[in-house]
């Protein structure tokens, strides 16, 4: 599903949501519903704790629908943002996160085909992000991407990176300078 | 960047920003981060900058399709409906429906306008409404086995096309054709259709990919419906 062509339709359904227009909340679920669960899935791990979360990020979108400002935010943005975060509260909640294998720095390369694929489909600001972490050190990049996909604390990517937990919070606080710099450059 | 490198490069502000955004944060310090979320703008602002640079990210997750039943459990978890309001929730909608014709005089106008002289079987008209909002006014000769349908406060869509649908006492819907949000339409009913067209049939709309459903079914949500009567 190409959701940029569809970013206007899922704002305009938003916008519908905080009149109490069910139909509006099931335009964004069909629009939206795939990349979201994948987002769950991704962090959570497991089907059954997905939906679960797929659903309370739903009713929150039912309830916050207000809260979004077309003119200052994307709507997939917004919405990733709500998925990753209820999928983190989840993670919180039980106390550890689903992937706690050991990272290596090392093997985590910057991948310019990966970079040349989103291209090809027009992700553009994907491109932009992608071109930033790769200009991190590996091991800032693999940091990130443990927060990112695997929902990681500061004290289990320090595990599983096996740097002391002063040394994470540096990285990823540095990591996260340079990310900003590069990207408003 | 040099090893004397310290993070006064970026307020502590937007570094507690950037970690809540990313996701690291635990305990007390994610609790706090997220309240503060709610009750400082500035703070919030930074939060979503972050969450615009960090979201593009995402486009590396797989879609996945998730199982139906998680969206009869949101339905379910929403709270209960105002009066008045429409739900479109399923297939059981279709067969459900019975609604009151409703805003008879402006379909009967329309039907005037449409009709002129005085055919020897009564025209059927229908108002087609959603969410609170008349959307088409349709017009069935039964003559000549066409609808014309005529918008009212129907919005286009970029992306997506408004299909018309009868549906018959069997509550199976049949594809009309295609509606324009900035004309009138006259579609040719064949005689099938043309037959199923009576009293207490149902005209929807849904809005589809350009060129209509390809399944012989709604594929988008249905954002309108209307009785038929007969005038």
């Amino acid at each position: 599903m190409d959701l940029d062509a569809n970013r206007s339709l899922i704002a305009a359904a938003l916008g519908r949501i905080s009149s109490g227009d069910r139909t509006a909340l099931q335009t964004v679920y069909r629009l939206t519903s795939a990349k979201l669960f994948g987002v769950c899935l991704r962090i959570l791990g497991t089907r059954s704790e997905a939906e679960d979360v797929l659903q309370e990020v739903y009713v929150t979108v039912w309830r916050k629908a207000a809260d979004f400002d077309a003119g200052r935010a994307s709507p997939m943005t917004w919405l990733i943002a709500i998925a990753r975060n209820r999928s983190i509260d989840r993670l919180r909640a039980s106390g550890q996160s689903r992937n706690m294998d050991p990272i290596d720095a090392a093997a985590d390369v910057a991948d310019s085909a990966e970079s040349a694929e989103s291209a090809l489909a027009g992700a553009e600001q994907h491109v932009r992000l992608h071109g930033c972490l790769d200009g991190l050190a590996g091991h800032e990049r693999a940091a990130l991407r443990g927060a990112f996909f695997d929902g990681n604390t500061y004290e289990e990517l320090a595990g599983r990176m096996k740097v002391p937990l002063g040394t994470m919070k540096s990285w990823i606080r540095r990591a996260m300078i340079k990310l900003k710099a590069c990207l408003e450059q | 960047m040099s090893d004397t490198f310290d993070h006064s490069g970026l307020p502590e502000d937007e570094l507690l920003a950037a970690e809540y955004a990313l996701g690291v944060l635990a305990g007390v310090e994610r609790t706090a981060a997220e309240q503060r979320v709610q009750r400082d703008r500035a703070f919030a602002q930074m939060v979503a900058d972050w969450e615009r640079r960090l979201a593009p990210w995402a486009a590396e997750i797989a879609e996945v399709v998730p199982p139906p039943q998680v969206w009869d459990h949101i339905v379910d978890a929403l709270p209960a409906q105002a009066q008045g309001q429409s739900l479109w929730q399923s297939l059981a909608f279709w067969r459900g429906l019975t609604f009151a014709a409703g805003a008879l005089a402006a379909a009967c106008l329309a039907a005037l306008i449409y009709l002129g002289p005085v055919t020897q079987q009564p025209p059927l008209v229908a108002t087609i409404e959603g969410g609170g909002q008349r959307h088409f006014v349709a017009t069935i000769d039964r003559k000549n086995g066409t609808v014309a349908v005529v918008p009212a406060a129907f919005s286009a869509d970029a992306t997506r096309v408004p299909e018309l649908w009868l549906i018959p006492s069997d509550g199976r819907p049949r594809a009309v054709g295609l509606l324009r949000a900035d004309a009138s339409v006259t579609l040719t009913l064949p005689a099938d259709l043309a037959a199923m067209a009576k009293d207490n049939a149902v005209l929807a709309v849904s809005l589809e990919p350009p060129g209509g459903s390809t399944t012989g079914l709604p594929t988008g949500p249905v954002i309108a419906t209307g009785k038929l009567t007969s005038l």
